[in-house]
């Protein structure tokens, strides 16, 4: 079975330690907008963590599709950008409906740290949890960041 | 240096001009961070006899040293300026996410002086700094003045902020973020009497920490533990308010109806076990909190429908709750929602109507001098819409936004017997009658009564902490020895970042390997105690150079003559005897003078200038 990172925004209390936990994994420094995945916070009401789904709920895989130099690729179900033929154009960042694909000299995306995702380690209120993908899940993150872009 | 960005920024708001200086080792090891950092300016920029609400005080904003990092529940920023309430050095510290912010935007610490001509607020984006004038956020409340600036700026900007209250130099205001609040003392109005609405940040600096790996590995060592307690289920299921029904009914100090009693009978209404699974609709945290006490309290019916506040804390279920005998927590909710949105702090505006509720009863204050039935059996309507009064400075509202002590002086008429306060600052939710240890820390709180300065109530009502066992809460005897150690240690927290409530998980000696982690320093245990001692020094130095001394420092009258009437501590009280042998007791172990000022040679030992 292959597994994903399942965003629930119900149980998120937006602490944002898994921005920090990414980011200090990956680079052993804190950026949060380098982290692979997002955490958003709207009014007292709100609060979310946006992740990398691998385009297991993006019918026409974004990143990949959109990519002008093909260097973005999906392979065993995990999506990942090709460092050497990215040249940082900055279109799958743009297209990336969930708004993980980050960019540094190169874009970058969650790897899941290798099958351990260190982001769930530090989520006791299992707003992300590692297991089967769950497209409603993933549903409710894309609604809850289109009406972001609403009026407030 | 690692984990510090070495940078202060000093913002004039009367010249418009900002500037950045350089720290080094030296200071980081003397200050640490956080409270330390904000404690040292203001030491040293206000000067004395300053106007808390004039242009000359200074308030400062400091990131705690874990701020940024990743260290569960280390995500803590500390203000301070002079209290407008106390008249002392006074800091406040809250969860928000802004003191992480300020250090990515390249400063561990924010010192602001002077007055804008017009309401404005300070913009900061990494190394540009703006004052922007914006009267048309003047007159909007908590929830909304972070919404306008969000637009404007970019929804990842982090913004604190003051309601009306902070505007209308209330002298219980607060500073608002991300719907958590630096509540005590009055620094909301020092916000309001420079013009300055909010402060917006946007950092995009990495912070970097001298060992990554092995701060990743602390943090998973660390989280594990905190999952493993009890207090995780207890906090994260019904919040800080877990422990009410205990301190209520086992030990009798939970001060009800204006501290006239000690045991709130009507205390299952107001307690989370009952509540929590009936309004909690999902868990909030402040910055970094990997095991959170917050709670998204929605009311969907009845009178107070729509009410959605981040709470309800244990201290303002006291304070809107007990202390005013409102056993509706409906009714709590929506007074709690509109203290966030004027921006008062919910202890000293709750213990200020419960105040009020009583002179009502005794008949030294009339309904139609209030306007309408301001009594505990009409708490349910009478305190929501009295703390509305409060924050719109509105007819009686007016008498009472200043918290207790002004509210006496005004009202007159033998009133402050009914006050309750230490140096002007409304006390928490301890009836310190049947604890005296936290009695004395009410009093040697450099801010005012409080149960953060200290943390008192945790050694006397568990009966043992840190280094001590068997703490008798009804014995005065060797306090002023354990309240000066106790309130040495609470200082690292307060400086470190770390929330108080995870001082049982990382007991000093377990810190260094933190701070070793984020900035490749080595401290000691007694190291880091210095550091405490020196910041509660500066305290008291700049306090007694302001003339708060010892007179000044002493308990209610309530608390030294009328025994608690009921429950399990029935029948104890603090006498003046006790009170003078514990502030004795306290000076000699602080080695300050018998009035409460800190001895030259303390302060030379302590390198405070």
């Amino acid at each position: 079975m292959v597994k994903m990172l399942v965003p629930y925004p119900e149980n998120c209390t937006g602490c944002r330690f898994c921005e920090m936990a990414c980011s200090i994994y990956h680079d052993g420094k804190v950026n949060h907008s380098d982290a692979r995945l997002q955490v958003h916070r709207r009014g007292v009401k709100i609060d979310f963590p946006s992740v990398c789904t691998h385009c297991v709920s993006c019918d026409d895989n974004c990143c990949v599709l959109h990519c002008p130099v093909e260097a973005i690729k999906k392979e065993d179900g995990r999506v990942y950008v090709n460092q050497e033929e990215c040249t940082a154009c900055g279109t799958c960042v743009e297209v990336c409906p969930f708004g993980v694909m980050r960019m540094e000299e190169k874009a970058f995306n969650c790897d899941l740290c290798g099958g351990d995702p260190t982001c769930v380690k530090f989520c006791p209120m299992k707003a992300i949890v590692y297991e089967e993908p769950k497209p409603e899940q993933y549903e409710k993150v894309k609604n809850l960041l289109k009406a972001e872009e609403g009026p407030q | 240096m690692k984990g510090y960005t070495g940078k202060i920024l000093k913002v004039d708001l009367t010249t418009d001009k900002s500037h950045t200086r350089s720290f080094d080792e030296k200071y980081a090891r003397k200050y640490l961070g956080g409270q330390g950092f904000a404690v040292e300016i203001v030491f040293h920029a206000v000067p004395k006899d300053a106007d808390p609400l004039g242009p000359e005080n200074v308030l400062a904003m400091a990131g705690g040293l874990f701020d940024g990092f990743p260290v569960g529940t280390g995500g803590k920023v500390a203000f301070a300026a002079k209290s407008p309430a106390t008249g002392t050095l006074a800091e406040s510290i809250m969860g928000g996410s802004i003191g992480p912010e300020l250090k990515h935007a390249g400063y561990d610490a924010l010192e602001i002086v002077g007055k804008a001509a017009r309401p404005s607020y300070i913009f900061i984006e990494d190394e540009k700094v703006e004052v922007i004038e914006a009267p048309e956020l003047w007159g909007k409340d908590t929830r909304e003045t972070p919404e306008i600036l969000k637009r404007k700026h970019g929804w990842d900007v982090k913004v604190a902020c003051i309601g009306p209250s902070g505007e209308k130099l209330s002298r219980i205001a607060c500073i608002d973020c991300d719907d958590r609040q630096a509540g005590r003392a009055g620094l909301g109005a020092v916000m309001g009497s420079k013009n300055l609405k909010a402060i917006v940040i946007r950092g995009t600096h990495d912070l970097v920490p001298a060992d990554p790996r092995g701060l990743l590995e602390i943090a998973l060592r660390y989280q594990k533990i905190y999952e493993a307690a009890p207090s995780f289920v207890e906090d994260t299921k019904y919040g800080t308010g877990e422990f009410l029904g205990w301190v209520n009914k086992e030990k009798g100090v939970f001060p009800t109806r204006n501290w006239q009693q000690g045991v709130f009978n009507e205390r299952e209404k107001i307690d989370p076990y009952y509540w929590a699974p009936k309004y909690v609709t999902k868990n909030k945290a402040c910055f970094a909190c990997t095991k959170p006490c917050g709670k998204l309290f929605e009311v969907k019916g009845g009178k107070f429908m729509g009410v959605a506040i981040d709470g309800i804390e244990y201290e303002t279920l006291y304070s809107l709750g007990g202390a005013c005998g409102n056993s509706d927590v409906e009714s709590v909710a929506r007074a709690n929602e509109l203290c966030d949105l004027y921006g008062m702090d919910t202890i000293s505006a709750g213990v200020t109507v419960g105040f009020a509720m009583e002179l009502v009863q005794r008949g030294i204050v009339t309904e139609k001098e209030v306007g309408f039935k301001l009594t505990f059996d009409n708490a349910s309507d009478a305190v929501p819409k009295m703390i509305e009064l409060m924050g719109k400075r509105e007819g009686f509202g007016d008498v009472l936004a200043d918290g207790v002590k002004v509210a006496a002086q005004r009202i007159g008429k033998g009133s402050d017997r009914y006050a309750i306060h230490t140096k002007g600052m409304e006390p928490p939710a301890y009836d310190v009658r049947g604890m005296k240890g936290h009695g004395l820390a009410y009093m040697t709180s450099t801010r005012g009564a409080c149960h953060l300065r200290a943390g008192f109530y945790a050694p006397e009502l568990v009966g043992k902490f840190w280094k001590w066992e068997g703490i008798d809460r009804f014995s005065p005897v060797n306090k002023g020895y354990m309240v000066s150690q106790t309130e040495n240690f609470m200082c690292v927290y307060d400086s470190i970042g770390l929330c108080k409530f995870s001082r049982g998980f990382y007991l000093i000696a377990k810190l260094p390997e933190v701070i070793k982690a984020i900035t490749g320093m080595d401290f000691t245990e007694d190291e880091l105690l210095k550091i405490g001692e020196r910041a509660h020094n500066m305290k008291g130095a700049f306090n007694a150079r302001e003339g708060v001394l010892r007179k000044d420092w002493l308990l209610p009258q309530r608390i030294l003559e009328d025994p608690i009437p009921d429950g399990p501590s029935k029948g104890s009280k603090i006498s003046v005897e006790e009170m003078n042998m514990m502030l004795d007791d306290y000076m000699k172990a602080r080695g300050w003078s018998a009035d409460g000022v800190p001895s030259p040679e303390k302060l030379s030992e302590l390198g405070i200038e």
